[in-house]
């Protein structure tokens, strides 16, 4: 069996990855396996986070822990200006600690679409995401090969006529060799590509083969986009669910 | 000798006013209702009209708005006046108001950002003003519902009282600020919340938050030469779009890009409103005196018909038939007269009282916007003197129509058939 990085899913919304080497062509039950496999699955990640804009470049350290789909800490470690912002999600609300001023503040529900840490990603990103198969019918829209013969499935998300999401539709691309995500396309809700993620350098962690970058771009700045290097990525980590408390939002570990 | 048969003929005529003075009251009453109508709905919509430019241009917004041409409309935070270099503030400042039509400016940074007080956390727009020339640009400052004004430096906003009320956070307590850096940074501050504004306008006193330019600057990161707006307040707001021409062609000497709004661009409903509720008069002003002239005309047939003897002996002693006419339409006329004076007595000692004590209608209902523009409920009457005039003249005419009829009646009568009847 393999695992997906929990890591992965409490911070971006994409495909999870299917727990199966041999080839379950039912996307809804692979979807649907790998949100069982990851309850109660605890990671740790060091990434950096490089975001580039019309009007400014930033490159972030941080240092995530994760349990389950649920709880997410994420703290940030360099530049030092800005060292020990930290975000937690615990269950479906986001709270992000300011060391400056010493304060915890709760994100409003109006603002989830808002940019996190001025990224391309949205608070939304890292509250929806383990709601996939739930809010989306998932269907196999087709199958790439490259020249190389690599093999690719296309899937398309759809969402379910009473599901609150922000996507129109959601395009996945994912490797059939070993079923590794490779692109993903979000539409709006006129069929407007809004944004792209591109999955790469497909390392080991931890004994897993996984995506070691994100690159996200959206679709009206070109010039603008953000990527994520994972440089260190360890599962089972010794993480309780108490360690996902505003208390521990302030203390760096 | 037959001008001065033709003066008694009139004098007849308004003699005859008296036989009958509880009609004649009744109709000059129901003229007087009349004028009294158009004069109070016109300077009703006219009170509308001066309070709506009023709040257009000098509540929160002025008169006009100096940005840069890619601000507007969608306040693209790097858009600044000059661009990214910025610009000599002070320099800016002092050319716009060696305007002659200008009597203040003042410049303002906005940025999106949230508040944070407690368990509360709600979305705002940070607003960035000179306290000292906001206070002569806008009116939204002068009368804090609590508290004062933020002092420059000493980490203190202001906020509207439906956000304070939201946020649970009263004068004298700090919030936390949170906002984009202008070099994409999360920028945060604590701040004492030390006055509560109340512009009417529900957007703008639930999301917007007011502390001093340089202390916003700092927190976002935005150098001291960045400034998004300089809202200017200017003399006659007929002259806005003139003035905005004419500060546009003395800016564009030293800073690029940049775009000069008045207040009839910020605000085309509001000109759009003024356009109708000036036609609205006219509209009103037809349909009042329209109905009179039933009114009149069908008190001035009963008049006419049952004195048709009287008629058919003047005609048969030598008056002529215009001069019967004529006497029928001084009759007439002179009902427009009295009506104009009770009318008058009416109408304008209640127009000039409530010119001067506006009464509230907040029995009727409350703060209304219209386009995000504050109309308050109470009952400003503008003295609307075009107006007045045009309708004394209407009232008028309408009598002098409203006796065509029975004064031609009058005056065809035949003096041997109506004096041999019955």
């Amino acid at each position: 069996m393999r695992r997906v990085s929990a890591v992965l899913r409490a911070f971006l919304t994409l495909l999870a990855v299917p727990a199966s080497a041999a080839a379950q062509v039912d996307p809804v039950a692979i979807i649907d396996a790998v949100d069982r496999l990851y309850r109660g699955e605890s990671s740790h990640a060091v990434a950096t986070m490089e975001v580039v804009t019309e009007n400014w470049e930033r490159k972030l350290s941080l240092e995530v822990w994760s349990l389950g789909t649920e709880y997410m800490l994420a703290r940030i470690l360099f530049p030092r200006k800005e060292a020990g912002t930290a975000t937690l999600r615990a269950e479906n609300n986001i709270w992000n600690y300011l060391p400056k001023v010493d304060r915890t503040i709760k994100i409003p529900s109006s603002m989830m679409g808002g940019s996190w840490m001025g990224s391309h990603f949205t608070n939304d990103d890292l509250v929806k995401r383990s709601r996939l198969s739930v809010d989306y019918e998932i269907d196999i829209a087709g199958e790439t090969s490259d020249p190389d013969g690599t093999s690719y499935w296309n899937f398309s998300l759809l969402p379910k006529p009473d599901a609150t999401v922000v996507w129109g539709h959601i395009e996945y691309r994912v490797r059939q060799q070993d079923l590794m995500p490779i692109e993903a396309r979000f539409f709006d809700e006129r069929g407007t590509l809004a944004r792209t993620m591109e999955f790469g350098d497909f390392t080991e962690f931890d004994g897993q083969l996984l995506p070691g970058t994100l690159h996200m771009r959206p679709s009206d700045k070109p010039v603008e986009h953000t990527i994520v290097r994972y440089e260190k990525l360890d599962f089972d980590v010794d993480v309780s669910r108490s360690f996902f408390s505003r208390r521990n939002l302030k203390k760096a570990r | 000798m037959p001008k001065v048969v033709e003066l008694s003929w009139t004098k007849v005529g308004w003699r005859n006013l008296r036989r009958n003075p509880k009609r004649t009251l009744i109709t000059a009453g129901g003229l007087a209702a009349g004028y009294f109508a158009v004069v109070f709905m016109g300077g009703w919509t006219g009170g509308i009209k001066e309070e709506l430019i009023e709040n257009a241009t000098s509540l929160v917004g002025g008169q006009l708005e100096v940005h840069h041409s890619n601000y507007l409309p969608d306040k693209n935070f790097y858009d600044t006046i000059g661009g990214r270099g910025g610009v000599d503030v002070l320099e800016i400042l002092e050319t716009v108001d060696a305007d002659p039509a200008v009597l203040m400016s003042a410049p303002r940074v906005y940025a999106g950002g949230l508040i944070s007080s407690g368990e509360s956390t709600s979305a705002a727009m940070l607003v960035g003003i000179d306290i000292q020339r906001e206070i002569r640009v806008s009116r939204f400052l002068d009368q804090l519902i609590l508290g004062r004004v933020a002092d420059t430096g000493s980490a203190e906003l202001m906020l509207g009282a439906e956000a304070a009320r939201q946020l649970e956070v009263e004068v004298g307590e700090e919030v936390v600020l949170v906002a984009q850096g202008a070099d994409g940074s999360l920028a945060s501050g604590l701040l004492t919340l030390v006055g509560v504004f109340d512009t009417g306008l529900p957007e703008l006193d639930s999301g917007m938050a007011v502390m001093p330019i340089s202390d916003l600057q700092d927190l976002i990161v935005l150098p001291k030469s960045r400034i998004h707006e300089i809202a200017v307040a200017a003399q006659n707001p007929a002259d806005a779009d003139a003035t905005a021409r004419r500060l546009e062609a003395a800016l564009a000497g030293f800073v690029g890009d940049i775009s000069v709004s008045p207040w009839t661009e910020l605000h085309p409903v509001v000109v759009d409103y003024v356009a109708l509720s000036d036609s609205m008069n006219w509209i009103i002003v037809a349909i009042v005196f329209t109905v009179a002239v039933f009114g009149v005309a069908n008190t001035m047939v009963l008049a006419t018909v049952e004195r048709r003897r009287e008629f058919a002996v003047m005609l048969a002693i030598g008056a002529t038939p215009r001069s019967v006419a004529g006497a029928v339409v001084a009759e007439s006329l002179t009902i427009g007269l009295a009506s104009l004076v009770i009318g008058s007595l009416v109408t304008f000692p209640l127009m000039i009282w409530w010119h001067a004590a506006p009464p509230s209608l907040d029995w009727l209902y409350g703060n209304t916007t219209m386009a995000g523009v504050l109309i308050s409920p109470k009952l400003r009457i503008a003295f609307e003197v075009p107006l007045w005039i045009l309708s004394a003249v209407v009232l008028l005419l309408t009598t002098i129509v409203a006796a065509a009829y029975p004064a031609i009646s009058a005056a065809r009568i035949s003096p041997a058939d109506t004096l041999s009847g019955p």
